[in-house]
């Protein structure tokens, strides 16, 4: 599967041998600032996923299929949607971005994981699944950092995952 | 007949005196229980549990998402953690906190620069120079750096780039090593000042892509043991003047590849003079390292050979998500699950002594005193 999240990993590599790390992440912010202005994502949470009672396809349920590789409370479960963050909150300008695989009609679609900022944590559907996750030396795919932390306040409160786009084939 | 009752009664309590309790002597077989409190981050602990008597001794106030290190003689807890100004909001200030681990009295602090790496835990958070000279405390904003800092002078000493990798992990009395993205190991050697003398990029030691090692390292007699997703040992020794790899050898057996891996927050434990590893495992694929451990698995580091498999299901567990084994000839084994229990085995037989229910809210790494 050639998909955005991979070629996005290859052009890091590209990059990451030419320049420094500094200006590769600042690169890399610049790239996403740019494009979207996405949110961030969440800090670590264990092998616990339980979630809520909720059925697997709706969005408070941790088997909801863009979920595939969240980590942190579901914002759906606390005032914010699959997709938005919950009142008073703040988004982040920095994220990543993974594939997940949507059943309901066969697509892979590009995500990213987003955390929502500035409160503490929800506590509410907590939700920890890794499906293509990497450790913390590749923190382009890693869902155990605070991705609030560049935010002016860093606290973090609930995590979301937004479509992007279809993966290419 | 009330006047004898009354004559029969015991005498009455003795008036009592509101002091403050002493911890006891150390022990071999305490622990520190790290509690991110993930349901209210902001309030993180650590726990200081008695794997004899079963009781709690006391606690280490943590803060959001803490680095947590003990230094080298045992004498004190590193605590960095972050503070809003407001409670849950507010000027962020990040600190370095010291714990005096005979009273756990808060002893002094060290005020850092605002990059403090916010992440799971790992004992490469937060390290000290084997000789306790230096602390090195992870940055990531998210460039990655390290900070060095003087614990004796509660002073920062300066930072230094790590050019990607991530991570402290400190050996001898002047060097850290950092986990980089390509599978090296970055290693930076230190002046007596802390400053940056000299450093050097391993071959890659593992396949990120293929297989990729949890930053859960695991200390060992000579260095640290790093697991792979599927089950490979990656032993490095750090007691020369270079990085040595072991050849790497495997958890498992033909027939259990691909069907059992290892997976857990703090993903193993080693008794040093034993040789003995203990590792959560479970049976799974891609995107289940976290999952924790059904089972806990013994192996002889020396022989790469299983000895025992514990299932943590018939002591009445649910998946561990943490381990650590105490360093004494009478070892025991705690195991932190993910209905933060956390079970005490007898290290050698694997008989469960005791289960302490609910010890904090999400117990997901231990430390030895």
């Amino acid at each position: 599967m050639r998909s955005l999240d991979h070629l996005f990993e290859h052009s890091s590599r590209s990059l990451a041998r030419r320049t420094s790390r500094r200006s590769l992440l600042a690169s890399l912010g610049q790239l996403l600032t740019g494009a979207a202005l996405l949110p961030l994502l969440p800090v670590d949470r264990g092998g616990r996923a339980w979630g809520s009672e909720a059925k697997p396809d709706s969005p408070e349920s941790c088997e909801y299929w863009k979920y595939c590789a969240i980590d942190g409370f579901l914002c759906s479960c606390c005032g914010g949607t699959s997709s938005s963050c919950p009142p008073g909150t703040a988004t982040s300008p920095i994220t990543w971005i993974g594939t997940c695989h949507n059943p309901g009609d066969g697509r892979d679609y590009i995500v990213s994981y987003n955390d929502c900022c500035g409160k503490t944590s929800c506590g509410n559907c907590e939700c920890n699944r890794n499906e293509r996750e990497k450790p913390m030396y590749r923190p382009s795919r890693n869902n155990d950092l605070n991705w609030c932390m560049a935010n002016a306040d860093s606290n973090y409160h609930c995590s979301v995952s937004v479509i992007l786009g279809v993966a290419e084939k | 007949m009330l006047s004898v009752l009354v004559h029969a009664a015991p005498p009455p309590l003795p008036a009592e005196h509101l002091s403050v309790q002493q911890l006891p002597p150390k022990s071999p077989h305490w622990v520190y229980v790290y509690d991110e409190a993930f349901d209210n981050e902001i309030d993180a602990r650590v726990h200081l549990f008695d794997g004899d008597s079963y009781r709690r001794l006391g606690q280490i106030d943590a803060g959001f998402l803490p680095s947590v290190s003990v230094s080298p003689d045992g004498t004190t807890t590193a605590v960095a953690t972050t503070y809003f100004a407001r409670g849950s909001r507010g000027a962020r200030t990040d600190v370095v906190e010291f714990t005096d681990n005979a009273t756990l009295a808060t002893t002094g602090e060290i005020v850092l620069p605002s990059k403090r790496a916010q992440t799971s835990p790992t004992i490469f958070n937060m390290g000290y120079s084997t000789d306790g000279h230096f602390l090195y405390a992870a940055y990531l904003t998210p460039a990655a750096s390290f900070g060095v800092l003087d614990p004796a002078r509660r002073a920062v000493l300066g930072e230094i780039d790590t050019a990607g990798c991530v991570l402290v992990i400190p050996w001898g009395a002047n060097r850290v090593s950092s986990l980089c993205e390509s599978g090296r190991l970055l290693t930076v050697t230190l002046d007596a000042q802390g400053h940056e003398t000299a450093r050097a990029l391993s071959e890659p030691f593992f396949d990120p892509d293929r297989d990729p090692v949890f930053v859960q390292g695991v200390p060992t007699a000579r260095g640290y043991a790093f697991l792979s997703f599927l089950g490979e040992v990656h032993e490095l020794d750090l007691s020369g003047a270079q990085p040595a790899f072991a050849q790497p050898w495997s958890l498992l057996s033909p027939a259990e590849q691909g069907r059992w891996r290892p997976g857990a927050d703090q993903v193993g434990a080693v008794h040093r003079g034993l040789g003995r590893l203990y590792v959560p495992m479970h049976q799974g694929g891609e995107g289940t390292h976290k999952d924790g451990g059904t089972e806990v698995w013994v192996f002889d580091m020396a022989a790469h050979r299983r000895l025992a498999r514990w299932p943590m299901q018939a002591a009445g567990l649910s998946r561990v998500l943490a381990v650590q084994v105490s360093q004494d000839p009478a070892p025991i084994l705690f195991a932190a699950t993910d209905a933060a229990d956390v079970a005490v085995f007898d290290a050698l037989t694997g008989r469960l002594r005791h289960v302490e229910k609910h010890l904090g809210q999400t117990p997901w790494m231990m430390l030895n005193p």
